[in-house]
């Protein structure tokens, strides 16, 4: 036996001799617990570990690509901008005038087409990104689609505004002639 | 315990007999083994009290298939197949709890070690901690137990000649690891 297998009995016999004199614990009732050991400890650990590593990952490419986008890592940044957009609004309005609602959408619209244009050129990644970032394409889309709705609304309205027997909007139909 | 080499294999005692789904006979090879098993886990996981938990988890794990087990295999054998399998769990478990650990830690001081862990902790067996569990089972059911390469190829569930590269590797990874501290 080689000095090494000797030394480890030794070792073995010198911590493990003295269990033999320790009393043996009632055993546990089956099913008292749910281990957490059970739950994470096996294939569990290693599906967590992956999940946590995936979450993380994915949390970095977001604010990565945010950061990317508006210059930077604070998603409050262009909440801000508009809020200042308000007030500045507010402030240009003459005294009784009313309605900051087109002043807020141009600023809304610059931004949107900036960030779309910078979308393009990055390529369609890009946009999937700042989207996924909640900044401004919501807001930007929003407004467009209220500049769409208002101009669906107008039409509807002109086109309900006149009447379909209206001979002004509809020049008479002359029978064809029979030879 | 006994070397090898003191108390041949035919020496030994006969091992005992046990009925399967038989709850006296599963009492009984708690009252026998307990002590055995606790000793190969102690050197397989980070202290005492752990060793305890998983001791008491194998036994769990072996009542709720005790009257699966075949007679044709050692009880005793079977169970540390069971426990080699509660240690690598709770090793696995132990290594994401400390990754939380250092996350919830960052920037303050380290703690102290435990005292009750420090007591029982010696060169070898810490050395043996970081052995893959299957080697270092290997070398305490040899070593300690006195198991012959055969009883441990099945209480492990592998061949022979897999149970004899395994104590080799093992050997040499505790050597390189006691040596780097000589």
């Amino acid at each position: 036996m080689s000095d090494l297998e000797h030394d480890l009995e030794n070792e073995l016999r010198r911590v493990l001799d003295p269990l033999a004199a320790a009393p043996i614990p009632p055993r546990r009732a089956p099913g008292r617990r749910v281990s957490a050991r059970a739950v994470l400890g096996g294939a569990g650990a290693a599906l967590s570990i992956k999940l946590l590593t995936g979450v993380a990952v994915a949390a970095a490419a977001v604010t990565l690509a945010g950061a990317a986008t508006t210059g930077s890592i604070n998603p409050a940044d262009w909440g801000k901008q508009v809020s200042e957009q308000v007030e500045a609004c507010k402030a240009a309005l003459a005294a009784g005038q009313h309605g900051i609602g087109d002043c807020v959408s141009d600023f809304a619209n610059q931004h949107g087409q900036a960030v779309a244009s910078d979308a393009r050129h990055h390529g369609n990644g890009g946009g999937g990104s700042s989207n996924a970032h909640g900044n401004n394409p919501n807001a930007n889309d929003h407004a467009k689609d209220k500049t769409k709705g208002g101009h669906n609304t107008q039409t509807k309205g002109s086109a309900t505004s006149q009447d379909p027997t209206d001979p002004s909007t509809h020049p008479a139909v002359t029978p064809p002639t029979k030879p | 315990m006994a070397s090898i080499e003191e108390t041949p294999l035919e020496a030994r005692p006969a091992p005992e007999s046990y009925e399967p789904g038989s709850e006296a006979d599963f009492e009984r090879l708690y009252r026998n083994s307990y002590r055995r098993i606790l000793g190969t886990l102690i050197t397989l996981v980070r202290d005492r009290a752990t060793a305890e938990d998983c001791a008491q988890e194998t036994y769990e794990r072996a009542y709720r298939h005790w009257k699966d087990w075949r007679p044709n295999a050692s009880a005793e054998a079977w169970l540390h197949r069971i426990a080699i399998n509660v240690a690598i769990s709770d090793r696995r478990y132990q290594r994401l709890r400390q990754a939380g650990e250092v996350v919830r830690r960052l920037g303050r001081p380290a703690p102290g070690p435990d005292p009750s862990v420090v007591a029982e902790r010696s060169d070898v067996l810490k050395a043996m901690k970081k052995l893959p569990p299957k080697q270092a089972a290997a070398l305490v059911l040899r070593h300690y137990h006195g198991y012959s390469n055969r009883e441990i190829a099945s209480a492990l569930g592998v061949p022979e000649q897999t149970v004899a590269s395994r104590l080799a590797a093992a050997r040499k990874q505790l050597q390189a690891v006691l040596g780097q501290r000589s």
